[in-house]
């Protein structure tokens, strides 16, 4: 079974995390609110080389970035 | 030589004598036609480390849409087809699609929830548990958010975007269609 997600070069994670996001966001107005702060990620992080720091990136823009150049690999 | 002989034959003789109490009446027994089901959402799990007060060790409590409680049948949307579950179901792994859950309890009133997607596993014994990251009573959503949302998905899925935003965008799509339809 090939899943279309995974053909266009989405981790399963990700996809989960776009299905939930999507059902946060159908939710009525009071518990829409209360269940949107769940999708929020902040987290940084950065590559040590030779005992010096690495660029300080965002996990989120990293992870995407990351998935839309897997995107044209992963569809065979 | 005499005792031994005797030995021998109440060894013998006590299978016998002890296979009637072996035949206790269980749960299971008692109730054959249910399945234990566990309705779980990660975020809703509260696991505060363990507290021991010197006395009791008091273990973290399991918050869940349903615990191992009793039910007639569960239907779940897999990504092998949507299938029933009744008690005594062979075990089983099944991935979910974003979809309904509907839960048939005692007497025949059911619950239904929408699921993002996640996993349900059943055991040996009637044991049922599902795991899903967004679960809510179908009440709680709203269906001009649903509809507005398709429209939204629809243009960016047509558009000219990246090729992973039209994927979120068709992902968005298949989630909102199937929570549409069970919204009618």
């Amino acid at each position: 079974m090939v899943f279309a997600w995974k053909s266009a070069g989405l981790s399963y994670n990700r996809y989960l995390a776009i299905a939930s996001r999507v059902v946060r966001r159908s939710l009525k107005e009071d518990k829409r609110i209360a269940a949107e702060r769940r999708g929020e990620t902040d987290l940084r992080f950065a590559k040590w080389s030779n005992g010096k720091q690495g660029e300080s990136k965002n996990l989120v823009d990293a992870n995407s970035s990351g998935m839309a150049s897997n995107a044209g690999s992963a569809s065979s | 030589m005499n005792s031994l002989r005797i030995a021998r034959a109440a060894l013998r003789a006590r299978p016998a004598a002890f296979r009637a109490p072996l035949q206790r009446r269980t749960y299971a027994d008692a109730a054959p036609d249910k399945i234990k089901l566990t309705l779980a959402l990660p975020h809703q799990v509260r696991t505060p480390s363990p507290i021991y007060d010197g006395f009791t060790m008091q273990l973290p409590r399991l918050a869940a849409i349903f615990k191992s409680q009793g039910v007639v049948q569960v239907n779940i949307p897999a990504e092998s087809g949507d299938m029933g579950v009744l008690a005594n179901h062979v075990p089983a792994i099944e991935q979910l699609k974003p979809g309904m859950i509907e839960v048939v309890e005692d007497g025949g009133s059911s619950k239904r929830f929408f699921l993002s997607g996640g996993f349900a596993t059943v055991q040996p014994g009637s044991v049922m548990s599902v795991n899903a990251v967004e679960g809510y009573p179908l009440e709680d959503f709203s269906a001009d958010a649903v509809r507005a949302q398709i429209t939204e998905a629809q243009k960016v899925a047509n558009g000219g975007g990246s090729e992973q935003d039209i994927a979120e965008a068709k992902i968005e799509l298949e989630v909102l269609e199937s929570l549409q339809a069970a919204l009618k």
